[in-house]
């Protein structure tokens, strides 16, 4: 394991930023604090990099109690969401610039140096100026300068929200390919779900200074714990709805009219709240097969790739998305809505 | 028909046959002119003096206006008659500009004019009422000219304001300094001597090298140099103390050191100086100590370099420190946390990361301390003694008993050739090598804490600065309240009896003090400056960020000029630009206002460029879409936004005319004292007590002025949440 945090928090005076988080990071994987703006994700990635210590707890990267070591003497680095180049330097020196600190000779520096630019495919341009570059390369000079160290831990805090969105998808890929091809440990924070779930073998999602869920993408998608994560992890229709135990970790839950019958060991029984998601959800002209939810189009978008619905029901407004977009329904059109087990979710009892 | 311009052309043609067309001797106030508009050659409007008085040369300006009135009310198309404005407004003004600087107080102004043309029979003074209507009727009337061509947007107001500003950068900035080196360049009898400026340069008395050999004084440039240069140096030095013990470390009385290292900027140059001979001079705390315990001789050691450089650093560090201070801030954390990361130690970061970031910034600061230095005058002029600087020696040649113009011209020009060699120098190093960004978003980095060598030598250097500076001020203070320093310590108020008495009588209060005329005088004619100055500033940074048109850098240029030169220079080219005809205005108040306003506007324009280049220009838009002309843009969007760099340069246009010496010094008549060169009279008479309690009325004047203006004109209110604590963000 690459970074252990146990029992941290993190104060500003007397209003707790990360109170009390604890989690771990194995070697060799690249782990994403997921959250909302204020969430306490930034400031437990600068508990990680040494550059703010924690109120409380053990802060401990490759085996060793690092609690209290500034960041100077962390063996990690960062790459910031500004960049953060030295505006003085070259390119090349800028890249250079840990080594020389780390005690390398000149010579030995450059050398390392050249090779990190040639791993982010920036060969040739250490002679330029940081201002001369488009945001993408500035970026990958970033990743450079904090790669050529070998640092036992990464960190990425937001590295793409500086950028446009085809290149911040572009951006990500190439990340992810040079995490996996060099076997590098990654912490990595961002505020956006598709690039969390994109990047991360492991994502940790935090609300309010507190870890509220950690998995896979998968599981965290699929099996959210709470609504606000329900919410948080895609979108989802908040429903209210009755569920009911049966054999095997199976459920019953009943929207309006219908049941479904979902896996699930862990909810509660009777008056639940149910997150259904959108592309879950098949809209058919009214009237439908038995089974399906009778309802009536509010609104309706049409997106290119697929169409949007808004939907009253007897179990609320239902918000779906449908992938023909060659017959589109009309506002007005009464319909018939069939659910899909895997997208109903059991989030939390009443 | 055009409103407008029918309006402009009618005021102008009113004011030609209503008012007097030449300044009269005792203004317009008495109304005894109104008698002799038509048969008083002195006091007649233009019409009489064209028709009676043979001042034919008037009569094309008066055609040229009578033309625009005929284009203003024919019927034609837009645009055609914006052509026709424009050509007849700017034959109108050039006539005006030919006829008033050819022919002067004694018939044609030059020889050639004379030979070609021949004796003139007739003779002009400087331009009256009339006269100033008819210019401001025929600029309008080029700006409505150019705005129904569709310059600036064809918004008439654009060009109006844009017009007034270069018009008036162009005569009192521009002008004057451009007359000063023509002035150089000329004998006593005005012929022109292209030699003699480079005879009058070379003088032992400037160059001499003497004390380096040993024996005697050295040249006054090489005094100035080297004091501006060590001036630069030590406030740059105590500056970046101050600054990185204020913004970077824990220390408890930061509060106070920015107060105290504020304080100066609203006390009169000179103060220092004054304050400097209490503790140090013949008769000072410090010799009388060493007299009384040890016996030694009290010297005159303070009266010469030490003492000057000592009473420069205190005047000039906290203009040093407020620079710095933003250049400190202006380093973003995250840079220094990145290089933290990157294994570099403290020092490390601070040695390879803070201070080549700072360092446009402390070149900034440096020739700032060098501009100040060698403009300086107060200081110089209280403790110089036998160490002679180029101002002093400027006032010498102007004022004592040498009289000599032509070397005042040329000492000035040498004077404005260092600073504008500095400023330039200054944009080569700072100009586009600026890292001081503050980068939009996401940078929540906290500050790196400072080496701890760095940290211990700020403080050894800083606090015992602010101390001693404490204590100057105290000295200050005090010495308004004792009979004589050095020799009678007894309290007494008899200073501020004598500066501020108020006497009653049967016929009310008699101002009986001997401060009270150039008190309120000078309260008067600053409380008149500053807002001119502001609304100068202000308006002209608008035009120049959200206007685009042709020359605009050489505009800004000459605007920042009057900066740049020192306030000796520009008080000596006011004299001579503006005692003769056509602006005869040497001796009165108003050329009191114009060089205050003239002389500070810079600083409310690069105050409102920087503002107004933080407010996005989609403002702007977004009105103008709504329907809002750019006068209303300007005043109900940009000025409500604007209201700290408003504040700021009402509070500065206010403060440096109260404070002013160099520049006025040589402009105050009599009936038009000022206060701060009534004080200096007093010093140099040894009249230390009575100098001492009117600077201290100043800094309470001047304190009460700064928090009547920012009452007044407020704080911007924008709905903005309160901050949040520091590094609350995720």
């Amino acid at each position: 394991m690459s970074v252990r945090f146990t029992d941290v928090v993190k104060r500003y005076g007397t209003t707790p930023a990360v109170a009390g988080v604890s989690f771990t990071v194995e070697s060799g994987t690249l782990v994403t604090l997921l959250g909302p703006s204020g969430c306490g994700k930034t400031t437990t990635l600068r508990m990680i990099a040494g550059l703010e210590l924690p109120s409380e707890g053990l802060v401990e990267i490759a085996g060793r109690d690092v609690t209290h070591l500034p960041a100077t003497q962390r063996d990690v680095s960062m790459v910031f969401q500004s960049y953060a180049l030295f505006p003085h330097m070259s390119v090349l020196e800028n890249v250079a610039y840990g080594l020389r600190r780390s005690g390398l000779g000149r010579e030995e520096a450059v050398k390392r140096a050249t090779d990190g630019l040639v791993q982010v495919g920036l060969a040739g341009y250490g002679g330029r100026q940081p201002s001369e570059l488009s945001g993408g390369q500035q970026q990958r000079v970033a990743v450079a300068r904090a790669l050529v160290l070998k640092p036992s831990v990464l960190l990425f805090d937001e590295p793409l929200s500086n950028l446009d969105a085809r290149l911040r998808r572009q951006m990500r890929e190439e990340i992810r390919e040079l995490q996996q091809r060099l076997g590098l440990t990654v912490v990595y924070v961002t505020h956006d779900q598709q690039e969390a779930m994109a990047v991360s073998d492991r994502i940790i999602v935090m609300n309010a200074g507190r870890i509220e869920q950690e998995g896979t993408p998968r599981d965290l998608y699929e099996r959210p714990a709470t609504p606000f994560l329900a919410r948080f992890m895609g979108e989802s229709n908040p429903a209210r709805g009755q569920a009911r135990r049966l054999d095997g970790g199976r459920m019953l839950v009943r929207l309006g009219n219908v049941e479904i019958e979902v896996e699930d060991a862990r909810a509660a029984e009777g008056e639940v709240t149910v997150a259904v998601r959108p592309e879950a959800i098949t809209v058919e002209r009214a009237p439908g097969p038995a089974g399906t939810l009778a309802g009536t189009i509010a609104k309706a978008s049409y997106l290119g790739t697929h169409m949007e619905y808004s939907i009253d029901t007897a179990a609320g407004t239902l918000f779906a998305t449908c992938p023909q977009v060659g017959r589109p329904l009309e506002a007005g059109t009464a319909v018939a809505l069939a659910l899909a087990p895997r997208g109903v979710i059991v989030v939390g009892g009443s | 028909m055009n409103r407008a311009a029918l309006a402009w052309s009618a005021a102008g043609l009113l004011a030609a046959i209503l008012l007097p067309w030449y300044a009269l001797q005792d203004g317009l106030g008495s109304g005894a002119w109104l008698a002799g508009l038509w048969s008083d050659e002195a006091a007649a409007n233009a019409l009489a003096q064209v028709v009676e008085h043979g001042k034919w040369w008037l009569a094309p300006v008066l055609a040229a206006l009578a033309g625009c009135l005929v284009v203003a009310l024919l019927p034609m198309q837009g645009r055609r008659r914006g052509a026709w404005l424009l050509a007849m407004s700017a034959t109108g003004v050039l006539l005006f500009g030919v006829q008033a600087f050819a022919v002067g107080l004694r018939g044609w102004n030059a020889d050639w004019l004379t030979a070609a043309f021949g004796e003139l029979d007739g003779r002009q003074f400087g331009i009256g009422a009339g006269g100033t209507v008819v210019l401001i009727a025929f600029l309008s009337l080029l700006s409505i000219g150019l705005a129904s061509r569709g310059a600036f947007g064809g918004d008439s107001f654009v060009a109006g304001a844009m017009t007034a500003v270069t018009a008036s950068i162009l005569l009192f900035t521009a002008w004057p300094v451009l007359h000063i080196l023509a002035q150089a360049f000329q004998d006593q009898d005005g012929a022109a001597r292209p030699l003699l400026a480079f005879a009058r340069l070379a003088e032992a008395k400037i160059w001499g090298l003497a004390c380096l050999t040993g024996g005697g004084n050295c040249g006054v440039a090489w005094n100035t140099l080297f004091l501006a240069l060590a001036c630069g140096a030590g406030s740059t030095a105590l500056g970046l103390a101050f600054a990185l013990i204020v913004t970077r470390t824990a220390v408890r009385f930061r509060r106070t050191l920015r107060v105290l290292t504020v304080l100066p900027i609203i006390t009169p140059p000179f103060v220092i100086g004054l304050a400097l001979i209490l503790v140090f001079g013949r008769s000072g705390l410090v010799n009388q100590l060493l007299d009384w315990s040890f016996g030694v001789q009290p010297t005159r050691w303070i009266y010469g370099l030490p003492g000057l450089l000592l009473a420069q650093l205190f005047a000039f560090t906290p203009v040093a420190f407020l620079v710095l201070i933003g250049v400190v801030e202006g380093v973003s954390p995250t840079l220094e946390e990145a290089s933290q990361t990157l294994r570099a130690d403290r020092w490390a970061t601070f040695s390879t990361v803070s201070l080549p970031l700072m360092l446009p910034g402390l070149a900034n600061a440096f020739l700032v301390g060098f501009i100040e230095s060698i403009a300086d005058f107060g200081n110089p002029i209280v403790l110089g003694g036998d160490y002679g600087v180029l101002s002093t020696e400027i006032y010498f040649a102007v004022v004592g008993a040498q009289l000599d113009y032509g070397r005042a011209a040329a000492l000035a020009l040498l004077l404005l050739g260092f600073a504008l060699a500095a400023f330039f120098l200054q944009r080569r190093i700072v100009g586009g090598r600026s890292y001081a960004t503050i980068s939009g978003k996401g940078d929540a980095g906290l500050p790196t804490p400072l080496p701890r060598g760095v940290r211990r030598a700020a403080q050894w250097i800083a606090l015992p600065w602010a101390a001693f500076t404490a204590l100057l001020y105290a000295f200050v203070f005090a010495g308004g309240f004792v009979k004589v320093w050095g020799r009678d310590y007894t309290p007494t108020l008899a200073h501020y009896a004598k500066a501020f008495s108020i006497e009653r009588s049967p016929s009310g209060l008699i101002w009986s003090g001997a401060a009270w005329n150039s008190f309120w005088t000078t309260v008067e004619l600053a409380a008149v400056a500053a807002p001119l100055t502001a609304a100068l500033g202000l308006v002209a940074a608008w035009l120049m960020v959200r206007q685009r048109f042709a020359g605009r850098g050489l505009l800004e240029f000459a605007a920042m000029l009057s900066f740049a030169v020192p306030g000796t220079v520009i008080g000596v080219a006011y004299v001579f630009a503006f005692n003769v005809p056509p602006l005869e205005i040497t001796g009165s108040a108003l050329i009191i206002v114009l060089c205050f306003v003239f002389r500070n506007m810079p600083v409310g324009l690069r105050a409102g460029m920087a503002a107004m280049s933080q407010i996005d220009r989609s403002l702007d838009e977004a009105s103008a879409t709504l329907r809002g002309r750019a006068l209303q843009t300007l005043y109900f969007v940009v000025a409500p936004l604007l209201r700290p760099a408003i504040v700021g340069a009402l509070i500065y246009g206010f403060v440096r005319a109260v404070t002013t010496v160099s520049a006025v010094v040589f402009l105050v008549t009599a009936e038009y004292d000022l206060a701060t060169t009534y004080i200096v009279l007093r010093v140099i008479n040894g009249d230390y007590g009575l100098a001492i309690a009117y600077s201290c009325a100043l800094i309470v004047l001047m304190l009460v002025a700064i928090l009547l203006i920012q009452a007044l004109v407020g704080d911007r209110r924008l709905g903005r949440r309160a901050p949040q604590p520091q590094g609350s963000v995720a």
